[in-house]
């Protein structure tokens, strides 16, 4: 058998196994606030699977780790333990430790840290007993002899259990030397024979250097189905045991092919589809092989008038087909958020506790599917927010009650489709936005000079500023140097925008745009000289025709355009990526007002040629990095335009401003 | 060759035994829990059943009760894989009228050797 | 019914032993040997069994008891290299009175 025909299994096993973490915390949880005993079945069985896959897929530490959880899983499954808080706890703890395990033998790394010794030895204490080394026991006191005298008289109702003294005989001869002999003293008269019970008894001489263990371990099935005698009729004398084989070399050697196993294996992670959307493909696939064999019939003859019909239908088939296909192709990679979501009830469980609120959370919207990269990107900044809402945003039940508010907080996330986007919303019910603290914050950070003036909606903007961070105290939760600059930073490059709105006293509203996949992106072509662009539509606020005179040059270069009371830089396409023979006067050209990293900036070009969906294809993996670019695409004539990057575009603009 | 039917709701390991098994030349099916398994059984005749003890909707231990209620299984191997190293899990197996057990953690070659063993 | 020498060899009965002789049809096998009590003589044919088990031979081995104490003796007409096989690995082809195999 080769290794890397078991590998596939080894990527399953680890992703079943995730979902398996998954659910024993989910039942874990919901174990904690009531829930019935068939949870602790449901734990267990995730348990049971991720500790017997774990030794058969090369994880023996794992296997172990496990094992200790699932017998303190047995005892309460059994009845023989009350499941209480410190075992919830103590499992919920089990839960992170085997996550990180799975993460490290992902990333080929060795799977034990001093955190799973220390809980593999805690949950060893929480067990009443030690383990029975039983199978261990056994060979130890295996002896030997070189003659054996075995009796076997099966009980009646061997045979229903599919134990065959045939083959158990058989298994023996496998031993050595046999001498068999049949006994009948049982067996009933004819008439009287049940014919599906046993009553034949053998007497077996068994010849050769032979150990107990391996006659007993042929019988190990029937112990209790038949009455076994063996009887070492020639007793050899006891040899020392062999010194234990140096295993160390081929040891490493083995866990480095491993590794690079593993690491081949997690390059390319793998997407569980179900049947129905598969089937779905394959009807349509089948729909396209009909429409172009009738296509087909067009290659020869003249084409009059009612096969142009004809023609123009199939036409129509075909790219009502390849649009379903599309969209068919795109729905494998899509999932539902639930899997985002789920781990938020654990998170703020514990956050809550530790902060000592009071907080209900909210779960909407958990079907809502979006694109597989996008999910797996999306979790750290949910995270932050979720930290940020208990940390910040909710207040302590005393307060709450000071303000007319419950003792419990609300934390809502929301998740729906808007259009062709997805829309995630946290929101609380908490105190809402500071606006002084905000504004004092700001100034003592040298972003803005004075308050006077700005909306509410451009002080909450603040918050996203670089540096900012409003906590009085840097607590160990919100406070790791990661600020809401990062969420809007990992938010924009996927495409989407974080915004806020709150109300003092009454709560916060984070919602983050996402486009529904990564993989095709609407956007409108601009021309810029010779090249196309394309400017990604979610990020486009407006076009506008300038006159000259509406675009000021400013000290130190850079220009600056009026726009809706604010004045907004200017970034000229032709400028930013070399193009030539560009329009350069601003009343012959396109100021496309674009939203990008929380601010806005004036993208010119030539013109705008036309809306269309964009095929992203990866520029990193096809050539490499550039900046302001996020992706190119094939255009309908076959050329290769480039899609702008806005967030890199005002990042580009902001340090060219410093420099 | 034989006919095997391998029952696990877990798909790393039921794809693992299916795959071993394969490849040894063997015809194998495949159910994700008792239920299931019971269907196949009935529309088939295997030579073998290797099942887990725990699933979801229906364990392995009331499917080789079940099982055993049929005619065409009366005698048929069927082998718990099991990661229980209580004995009374094996007994509680046995009562069923399960044939025997291969302990997880086990690899194809002591798979293949134990099906070798138990198809004769 | 005539128990001449002369009618036995037609009042023989021949009892073909299945193909899959095992615990699913040693039920049915058990009720057509009780019958053939009842004939002048027995011939057993196993020539087309497949597959064997104890629980077949066990009852062939009772079956050859009891035909014994009646004053029967069943002839084989034929015995598979599977059921030879079998009853040589459990020790019953002397109880079974298996005859010599034919030299081939």
């Amino acid at each position: 058998m080769s290794k890397a025909g078991l590998a596939q299994f080894q990527q399953v096993f680890i992703e079943e196994s995730l979902e398996g973490l998954d659910t024993m915390e989910s039942s874990l949880l919901a174990l904690d606030e009531g829930g019935d005993g068939e949870l602790v079945h449901t734990i267990f069985r995730a348990a049971h699977s991720i500790k017997g896959g774990a030794a058969t897929f090369g994880f023996p530490e794992m296997s172990s780790f496990t094992h200790e959880a699932e017998s303190l899983l047995d005892e309460v499954r059994s009845g023989k333990r009350a499941i209480d808080g410190a075992i919830i706890e103590l499992l919920l703890r089990t839960v992170d430790c085997l996550r990180g395990m799975f993460a490290r033998a992902q990333a080929g790394e060795p799977l034990n840290d001093a955190v799973a010794e220390g809980l593999r030895n805690e949950l060893a204490a929480a067990m009443r007993r030690g383990v029975p080394a039983t199978a261990l026991q056994a060979r130890r006191d295996a002896d030997q002899a070189d003659a054996w005298s075995i009796r076997f008289r099966p009980h009646a109702g061997m045979l229903a259990s599919g134990n065959e003294p045939l083959r158990l005989i058989r298994e023996l001869a496998a031993l050595g030397k046999l001498q068999v002999t049949p006994e009948f003293d049982r067996l009933p008269a004819f008439a009287a024979l049940e014919p599906t019970e046993c009553h034949v008894g053998w007497t077996i001489e068994l010849s050769g250097p032979v150990k107990r263990a391996d006659i007993t371990g042929v019988f190990d099935w029937v112990e209790d189905e038949c009455d076994l005698t063996i009887e070492a009729k020639h007793v050899v004398a006891e040899v020392a045991a062999p010194a234990p084989t140096p295993v160390a070399a081929p040891a490493v050697a083995d866990a480095g092919a491993a590794r690079a196993q593993r690491e081949a294996s997690t390059e390319s992670s793998s997407v569980r589809v179900s049947i129905d959307k598969i089937d779905g493909l394959i009807n349509l696939v089948g729909e396209l092989v009909i429409t172009q064999s009738m296509l087909d019939t067009f290659r020869e003859g003249d084409i009059d008038a009612e096969r142009l019909a004809m023609l123009e239908h199939g036409l129509g088939q075909l790219a009502r087909h390849t649009r379903e296909l599309q969209e068919s192709v795109m729905g494998i990679r899509m999932l539902p958020i639930a899997s985002v979501f789920n781990r938020f009830p654990r998170m703020v469980r514990d956050i809550s506790q530790k902060l000592g609120k009071q907080v209900k959370l909210e779960l909407v919207g958990e079907q809502t599917e979006l694109d597989k990269t996008v999910l797996e990107k999306i979790g750290d900044p949910m995270v932050h927010l979720v930290r940020n809402a208990i940390d910040h945003g909710l207040e302590t039940p005393d307060k709450r009650r000071a303000s007319g508010k419950g003792d419990t907080g609300t934390l809502t996330l929301q998740a729906s489709h808007r259009g062709g986007n997805v829309v995630v919303e946290v929101s609380d019910d908490g105190a809402g936005l500071n606006r002084d603290a905000i504004v004092a914050k700001a100034i003592q950070r040298g972003i803005i000079s004075s308050g006077e003036g700005m909306s509410d909606d451009a002080v909450a903007e603040l918050i996203f500023q670089p540096g900012f961070s409003t906590a009085a105290v840097t607590t160990d939760l919100s406070g790791r140097g990661v600020g809401m600059d990062v969420v809007r930073r990992n938010v924009s490059d996927l495409g989407g925008t974080v915004t806020i709105r709150s109300t003092q006293g009454k709560g916060s509203v984070f919602t983050i745009t996402l486009p529904l996949t990564l993989a095709i992106i609407d956007g409108l072509t601009a021309a810029v000289g010779a090249e196309r662009y394309i400017v990604p539509l979610v990020s486009i606020v407006e076009s506008v025709q300038l006159k000259a005179e509406a675009v000021r040059s400013v000290v130190g270069g850079g220009e600056l355009f009026r726009f809706r009371g604010e004045y907004l830089p200017v970034i000229r396409l032709h400028d930013a990526f070399g193009c030539d023979k560009a329009i350069h006067a601003i009343e012959e050209g396109l100021m496309v007002v674009v939203e990008g990293d929380g601010s806005r900036v004036g993208l010119f070009v030539d013109g705008l040629i036309g809306q269309q969906q964009a095929v992203v294809k990866s520029l990193e993996a096809n050539y490499r990095r550039v900046q302001g670019v996020s992706g190119a695409t094939i255009l309908a004539d076959g050329s290769v335009a480039l899609i702008v990057d806005i967030a890199g575009l005002v990042r580009m603009q902001g340090r060219r401003k410093a420099a | 060759m034989a006919k095997i039917l391998a029952v696990d709701d877990s798909a790393s390991m039921r794809g693992m035994v299916a795959f071993t098994l394969r490849n040894a030349g063997h015809d194998v099916s495949e159910a994700e829990n008792g239920q299931l398994a019971l269907d196949a059984a009935k529309g088939s005749s295997f030579d073998l059943v290797l099942a887990d003890v725990n699933m979801p909707v229906m364990d392995g231990l009331s499917m080789v009760r079940e099982l055993r209620t049929l005619p065409a299984y009366k005698g048929v191997p069927i082998l718990m894989l099991t990661t229980e190293s209580h004995t009374d899990k094996k007994m509680e197996g046995k009562a069923a009228g399960a044939t025997g057990w291969l302990v997880k953690p086990f690899d194809p070659e002591q798979l293949l050797a134990t099906v070798k063993r138990v198809l004769g | 019914m005539g128990k001449t020498t002369g009618e036995a060899k037609a009042a023989a009965r021949v009892i073909a032993l299945p193909a899959d002789f095992r615990l699913g049809s040693v039920a049915q096998v058990k009720a057509e040997l009780i019958e053939a009590f009842d004939a002048a003589a027995a011939q057993l044919d196993g020539a087309g069994v497949e597959r064997v088990d104890t629980a077949a031979l066990q009852l062939l081995v009772a079956f050859r008891r009891e035909a014994t104490a009646r004053g029967q003796s069943p002839a084989w007409l034929g015995v598979s290299e599977v059921m030879r096989d079998a009853a040589g690995v459990l020790g019953l082809a002397q109880a079974l009175e298996l005859p010599a195999p034919m030299p081939a």
